[in-house]
């Protein structure tokens, strides 16, 4: 990334509440037009992360530029930047269309034009016309989603900020909505941050995802560098069921671990490591008939299988470790509950990382 | 991070509070110094700059002035003890049986706060006085005479009953309102009584509504003036009636400030001893 | 008894019971309503002689006009002034966090936890000693130490179920700080502010201990029905504690409409 596509550059940004430091020293760059998404569990410091980039919280130290220029004691009416509220925020007390033109009424833009753009708005946001002079309060739950973004790019931001707006949505409409949402990403070109506890919703949409924990990213990368190579166990453990367990350098690519007996055949070290986790993602384990040519492979017990739609999911105990093992609906395992079974890996499936 | 978002400028909520609280300074505070002032004056002085003296406290303590001090507080307590009764079923009802209804029977029992409380009782005097509406109507119809009830010590708490009524009655039902339905539902579904879900769940729950409503009755009776003096005639004299002679046909002062001081440190001490256990924030904003 | 029909029971006791207490909560509204169509000087009941000219003479009465003049006067400027600081009271009181917050909330509690014949004598005593003569004048500031507690809860309840995103959405949206205030929160509250300006009223249209002690030569309705209750009766007494007790029902159904109707305006523009 050149610094002439910056356009949004942390530098050393720490927020602190009494002595708690919500947000701890972050260091980024966002490229104009990306979409990036800022992932973290509840209390990472994510939310005040983005209250700091819209305007709305003071950083205690550290600067925010805008396209190489200071920001930080521009309050949030006078940034270029606008925020969908996890809440929507929408004004109750007027309809769709005064939601929408609110931006453009308070710049004094004549009511001719506000209505035009807000018609284009609502088409491009497939919303449709007859909700113009609707009461917000009585649109449904997509419908709500859809005029908040319409509000928000009504301001012509360089740089739309979302508070999470999906999560307190079903699971279907949000999937569509967050398929949408990518849509509008393309369609307008502008940056859009986005933040979220569901690393699954990050993947779907972003161009980047940085992972947040404890007031620092720990992680920064595309969906695929952040699924394939997370670099330590937090981030591997966040995208959902994954197999994790403590294990130290035994010899040359050799592993053992503490939790369960026997060596393992190690992928590739990183540089220095000598002790740390081995990560196996479910859908990399294998049931074996024959344990005799696998790199890898662990004795336990069946203990229950789920059905996960176009997948199945089987949780296998060994000793007291328990092991999660994912087959597609095609290929799913035949046996009864409470078999002794095998299971294996390749060395080249598996993950190294550290705490 | 902030619970109620904060703006990028500091300082919008002691912004404002202040001309509220100016207000209460220079309307509330003062007074309520100005009167403890006076209450260290000498007997029948006009001025706060005296010799400050104990004489009027002690005055208080040799005089019968305290008794009509125990009457107030007693008839304070009596008054909170039929109100609470009375008013929790209504409350109940407000909150779980009566539904949209519930509106308009608020709106009822809302509408005579607004009517001057003397204006009420004289009501009152007209019902029950000799030929009134009751002896007049039991007398013409049934052939009865009674001696009218009206000047006894028992009309005036009768009055207090009355005039207080809405302040046991609205802080009641709040405080009935925050048990949610569903804690009841599973007091009942794991094996409770009727009886054991009141006690349990029910009471506790909506205790924050139901002392403050005892608070405020109380505090509103300890210091009720009109009822004893129209229904009650003089058969008590409570100590809100002593102060106000000594301020006015009595002119002395300092004794009714040593009085008015007695009584605010009663209250004072109920009212932040009580208030001090509550966050008005659940009460009030239900979140 | 199975349970339903116990439920039942228990719940026809409770409407018997609160239908009982309204009525004797309007038993001494009624009885003066009666007295006050009396023709005779004095009241006896059963009535022997009907008639409205105790009204007349009421409504004819300079004396009353001047009463009434003064009463409206005192509660119109208490409700004005009250609302105006009670609104910003209250947005201190429940929409923003600060230190002292909680202090604060003590403070507008305690004018009204406070005996109302106290706060007046203390509030006469204060005025003699800043040398400031009686008058309705001082009523109204009266009136204000107990009004703009009660009216700050009564619009901070309001207060409590707003978002306060919405102001921060108004104010990323580019709307100055008056801009916010004018476009969001104050529509947004304005049922609470129309409650607020209905208590106020009324309750300083009501309002007597603290009239008692501080309105000087001025008198207002409540003052003048007490000194004729204890001196000399006439059923212009009834009459105009009807007046009074009407006047009140009018204001609140009127107040309460006016909020409905701000609440249909509001849903209806979704229809269009």
């Amino acid at each position: 990334m050149t610094s002439a596509s910056v356009i949004l550059e942390l530098r050393g940004i720490r927020k602190d509440f009494g002595a708690l430091a919500a947000v701890d020293g972050i260091d980024l760059a966002i490229a104009e037009g990306e979409f990036f998404t800022i992932v973290g569990p509840s209390g990472s410091g994510k939310t005040t992360l983005l209250r700091m980039l819209a305007g709305m919280e003071q950083p205690s130290s550290g600067d925010i530029l805008l396209r190489g220029r200071r920001i930080n004691d521009l309050p949030a009416n006078r940034r270029p930047t606008c925020m969908v509220f996890q809440s929507l925020a929408l004004f109750p007390h007027r309809t769709v269309g005064e939601n929408i033109e609110f931006s453009l009424k308070i710049r004094g833009v004549s009511k001719v034009e506000r209505r035009q753009r807000a018609h284009g708005l609502m088409r491009l946001l497939r919303l449709p016309e007859e909700l113009y002079g609707k009461n917000v309060t009585k649109c449904s739950g997509g419908e709500r989603q859809r005029v908040a973004l319409a509000r928000a790019l009504a301001y012509d931001p360089e740089i739309l900020f979302f508070d999470e707006p999906l999560s307190a949505i079903d699971y279907k409409l949000r999937k569509t909505l967050e398929k949408e949402l990518k849509d509008i990403h393309r369609e307008t070109g502008k940056t859009f941050v986005y933040i979220t506890h569901s690393l699954e919703e990050a993947m779907v949409m972003s161009d980047r995802i940085g992972v947040m924990r404890q007031g620092r990213l720990v992680q920064v990368g595309t969906p695929n560098e952040i699924y394939v190579t997370p670099n330590n166990k937090f981030v591997s453990e966040f995208i959902g069921d994954v197999n994790v367990f403590p294990v130290e350098v035994a010899g040359p690519g050799r592993l053992r671990s503490s939790a369960i007996a026997g060596e393992f055949t190690a992928p590739k070290l990183p540089s220095g490591f000598s002790k740390g986790h081995l990560v196996i993602r479910p859908e990399y384990l294998r049931f074996l008939a024959d344990p005799s040519g696998a790199e890898n492979s662990l004795k336990g017990r069946l203990y229950n299988e789920y059905a996960l739609g176009s997948r199945f999911q089987y949780q296998v105990r060994v000793g007291d470790q328990v092991f999660v093992v994912e087959k597609l609906r095609q290929q799913a395992y035949g046996g009864r509950l409470d078999d002794d079974v095998v299971i294996g890996w390749d060395a080249r499936d598996s993950i190294l990382v550290t705490d | 991070m902030a619970r109620r978002g904060s703006w990028a400028i500091p300082g919008p909520g002691p912004r404002a509070a202040l001309p509220l609280v100016l207000l209460l300074l220079v309307g509330f505070a003062a007074p309520l110094l100005a009167i403890l002032d006076y209450s260290f004056m000498p007997p029948r002085t006009f001025s706060l700059t005296g010799e400050p003296t104990l004489e009027n406290y002690v005055t208080i303590f040799q005089s019968t002035s305290y008794l009509s001090f125990l009457w107030s507080l007693a008839l304070a307590t009596v008054t909170v003890a039929v109100l609470a009764l009375t008013c929790y079923p209504i409350s109940y009802g407000l909150v779980r049986v009566f539904g949209r209804w519930a509106t308009v029977l608020t709106l009822l029992f809302t509408i005579p706060l607004f009517v001057s409380e003397n204006v009420r009782l004289y009501g009152w005097v007209l019902f029950f006085i000799k030929n009134g509406v009751l002896l007049g109507a039991l007398k013409t119809y049934l052939g009865i005479e009674f001696d009218s009830w009206l000047f006894t010590s028992s009309a005036t708490v009768f009055g207090m009953i009355y005039v207080y009524l809405p302040f046991m009655l609205f802080p009641m039902t709040l405080g009935i309102a925050m048990v949610p339905n569903e804690t009841r539902d599973a007091a009942f579904d794991l094996g409770a009584s009727r009886w054991q879900v009141f006690r349990e769940v029910e009471l506790p729950l909506s205790m924050p509504g139901i002392v403050i409503g005892f608070l405020l009755t109380f505090v509103l009776a300890v210091g009720a003036i009109a009822e004893a003096k129209v229904l009650g005639g003089q058969a008590i004299i409570p100590v809100t009636h002593d102060i106000e002679i000594a301020f006015t046909y009595a002119q002395n002062w300092p004794l009714g400030a040593a009085l008015s001081v007695l009584l605010m440190l009663v209250v004072g001490a109920l009212v932040l001893l009580v208030l001090r256990r509550f966050d008005l924030d659940t009460i009030l904003g239900r979140r | 008894m199975n349970p339903a029909r116990r439920r039942r029971a228990v719940h026809a006791l409770i409407t018997a019971w609160t239908l009982a207490v309204v009525v004797f909560i309007y038993l001494p509204g009624a009885t003066l309503a009666l007295a006050s169509l009396t023709s005779t000087r004095y009241f006896g009941f059963p009535i022997v002689k009907w008639g409205l000219d105790w009204w007349r003479k009421t409504f004819n009465s300079i004396e009353i006009h001047q009463l009434l003049e003064v009463s409206v006067k005192i509660a119109f400027i208490v409700m004005v002034v009250s609302v105006a600081i009670a609104f910003f009271g209250a947005l201190a009181f429940a929409r923003y966090d600060w230190r002292g917050r909680s202090i604060y909330q003590k403070l507008v509690l305690l004018p009204i936890f406070f005996p109302q014949s106290v706060l007046g004598l203390a509030l006469l005593l204060w005025f003699n000693t800043l040398g400031l003569d009686l008058s309705w004048k001082t009523a109204v500031f009266a009136h204000l130490i107990w009004v703009v507690p009660v009216a700050t809860l009564v619009i901070s309840i309001q207060v409590y179920s707003f978002d306060p995103t919405l102001e921060e959405a108004a104010f990323d949206l580019g709307a100055t700080r008056w801009q916010v205030l004018r476009e969001v929160t104050l529509p947004v509250l304005l049922p609470g502010i129309v409650s607020g300006c209905l208590f106020s009223f009324l309750l300083s249209w009501g309002n007597f201990p603290l009239s008692l002690f501080t309105t000087g030569a001025d008198s207002t309705v409540p003052e003048y029905l007490y000194a004729k209750m204890v001196v000399g009766y006439t059923p212009g007494v009834p009459v105009l504690g009807t007046v009074s007790t009407i006047g009140a029902v009018v204001i609140l159904l009127g107040g309460y409409g006016l909020i409905l109707m701000l609440r249909r305006s509001r849903d209806r523009r979704g229809t269009l």
